[in-house]
């Protein structure tokens, strides 16, 4: 996962209204198009071919003649792409309702408690972002594979829910609540946790958003963990299954098939929560 | 007094489910990393201490030597790419007004998809009757083995990775550039500079913090490259785009070397952390 959280969104400066600087600029504009639909185009053909009739040649010698959902058809009845669709959707949700919920304990904790060893936790915490997942992938699968944990669902989601970037990201939202609230909750003789579900949690409800937003992107594309876990062909996920289709020589269009199909969720997130996570990664991952 | 008490015990009992996911599957691991990388474990289970053997047999494989210079080409190659073509492109956003935010969209979109996807859709863009042999054959210029080559494939595999994740990196300068105050340009433009000059004297420097950030994280996941190459080349062709994490990969789930695949694993740590820090020095001393 890629959400770096670093500082809080007060260090980036709002820009003054900017002076309109005259001229329209139409060289950089037509640059700027190019570029973009050159980012886009991949997907396009994909869609194509995967719309393309069975059996017709078509890209990139010529374009179809006719589109037809005959392949995305027979992809869905299919046993083996829809058992790796609910995988993923059971590794994704499941991942970020967990997450969610540990990490904004955790968080809360960080920011408003005080206990031993507190700063030494959450340094040590922070201390793990230095070490890349793949460094520790194979006493991760003798750890997990010694507990009888491959293929399985909490071989494959558990030890993915230790996030320090979820805690710290929480830890930093929660920290700039007022601490008036919390002792208000405590005078009126709120319980700990009835002050964490009735206070912390609605009050971080964007911050919530966000990270379940990357969480869910991160699970749902995840492969390396998933290609080790998942060693019977039940319990691969999309990504894995994907890989799988692409060695064992599928036909293009069911490969492109599925390849859109897999990607539909994350386009549909994106399409609906576009301006969060582009202002998410501007405020956190800005030094 | 009870008041006082009870508040350590809620603060620990909160981080508690955090704390225990945390030691089994980081600190454990982490450990057991290094602890790993000095036995012959295998997948059957059996092990012997064998000190430090693994890293004796890997700085006398060759082959080791060859992915770990795969590996620092495809570094070398990704990370000015990637970083070029998000410096560009957050340029061309700050600069441009008109539907820019359906351009900054379209160019963020790959980086919500998985690194899988991009491989088989470019596997198939670069394959003989793909996408880009079809347009250079209709200029009548012969196909292109884009991933048959050994000399191409790894400047092949970096535009995939780019293409798929320069995204976030965009996002980050853009916000930079937007952090720099316009009246600082409008001056330079008062007192004649031209738009070269006021890239190179005001925006690059100010630019520099959120620069070298991109830089750090795009080496570093550069370095993790893996789903595709597995989509895309398997290591391929002739071993050409065979990296360290490839080697990982294999030695530990191929060829059931686990306590060899831990030692690449360490080397692989070591070799970020190296760069890390001197990337952090660098940017210590930019600051300067």
């Amino acid at each position: 996962m890629t959400l770096t959280a670093t500082r809080p969104a007060t260090a980036v400066v709002k820009p003054p209204v900017r002076a309109r600087r005259g001229s329209f600029r139409w060289p950089l504009w037509v640059l700027l198009a190019l570029a973009s639909v050159i980012t886009v185009s991949p997907f396009f053909v994909m869609f194509v071919v995967a719309l393309s009739p069975p059996g017709e040649p078509t890209l990139p010698a010529r374009w179809p003649e006719s589109l037809s959902l005959d392949t995305i058809v027979d992809l869905l009845s299919s046993s083996g792409f829809a058992g790796w669709t609910v995988n993923t959707v059971i590794y994704a949700l499941v991942s970020v309702v967990i997450t969610l919920l540990t990490a904004s304990m955790a968080g809360y904790a960080f920011a408003k408690k005080r206990f031993p060893g507190r700063d030494t936790m959450m340094w040590a915490f922070l201390a793990t972002l230095m070490v890349p997942s793949q460094a520790t992938l194979i006493p991760m699968f003798v750890l997990v594979s010694g507990l009888g944990g491959v293929d399985t669902f909490w071989g494959l989601i558990v030890p993915t829910l230790a996030n320090s970037q979820a805690v710290f990201l929480m830890r930093q939202f929660i920290r700039d609540l007022p601490d008036e609230l919390f002792e208000a909750a405590k005078v009126d003789g709120a319980s700990e946790w009835r002050v964490y579900w009735q206070i912390v949690i609605p009050l971080t409800r964007p911050i919530l958003a966000t990270l379940g937003v990357f969480v869910f992107l991160w699970h749902w594309n995840d492969f390396l963990w998933p290609l080790v876990m998942a060693q019977s062909d039940e319990m691969r996920t999309l990504t894995v299954g994907l890989a799988s289709m692409r060695t064992e020589g599928s036909s293009l269009a069911v490969l492109m098939a599925s390849a859109a199909l897999s990607v539909l969720p994350c386009l549909l997130v994106f399409a609906l929560l576009q301006r969060y996570l582009v202002n998410s990664i501007a405020m956190t991952g800005l030094k | 007094m009870r008041q006082r008490l009870r508040d350590p015990m809620a603060g620990l009992l909160f981080v508690l489910p955090m704390l225990v996911l945390f030691l089994v599957f980081r600190f454990v691991p982490i450990l057991g990393a290094g602890g790993m990388s000095l036995t012959d474990l295998n997948l059957g289970g059996e092990w012997n201490f064998v000190g430090v053997d693994n890293y004796a047999r890997l700085l006398d494989d060759p082959k080791f030597w060859d992915s770990l210079r795969i590996t620092l080409v495809y570094v070398a190659i990704y990370v000015p790419l990637t970083v070029l073509v998000a410096l560009g492109t957050a340029l061309l956003l700050n600069a441009v007004v008109f539907m820019r935010g359906l351009f900054r969209g379209m160019l963020f979109l790959p980086y919500v998809t998985s690194f899988v996807l991009a491989g088989v859709i470019w596997r198939w863009i670069y394959e003989f009757d793909g996408v880009i042999n079809g347009l250079l054959g209709k200029l009548d210029l012969g196909p292109v083995g884009f991933l048959e080559e050994a000399a191409l494939v790894l400047p092949a595999l970096a535009v995939v990775s780019a293409w798929k994740g320069f995204g976030y990196s965009m996002l980050i300068l853009l916000a930079g550039l937007k952090s720099i105050p316009a009246s600082y340009l409008e001056a330079a433009t008062v007192d004649g500079a031209g738009p070269w000059q006021r890239f190179r004297r005001i925006t690059l420097p100010l630019l520099r913090p959120a620069l070298f950030f991109v830089v750090v994280i795009e080496t570093i996941g550069a370095f993790q490259t893996f789903d595709t190459i597995y989509v895309m080349t398997g290591g391929g062709p002739a071993r050409a785009s065979y990296t360290l994490i490839y080697g990982l990969y294999d030695q530990g789930f191929k060829f059931s070397n686990l306590g060899y695949a831990a030692t690449i694993g360490i080397v692989l740590f070591a070799l970020v952390l190296v760069v890390s820090l001197a990337q952090r020095r660098l940017l210590d001393r930019g600051n300067a």
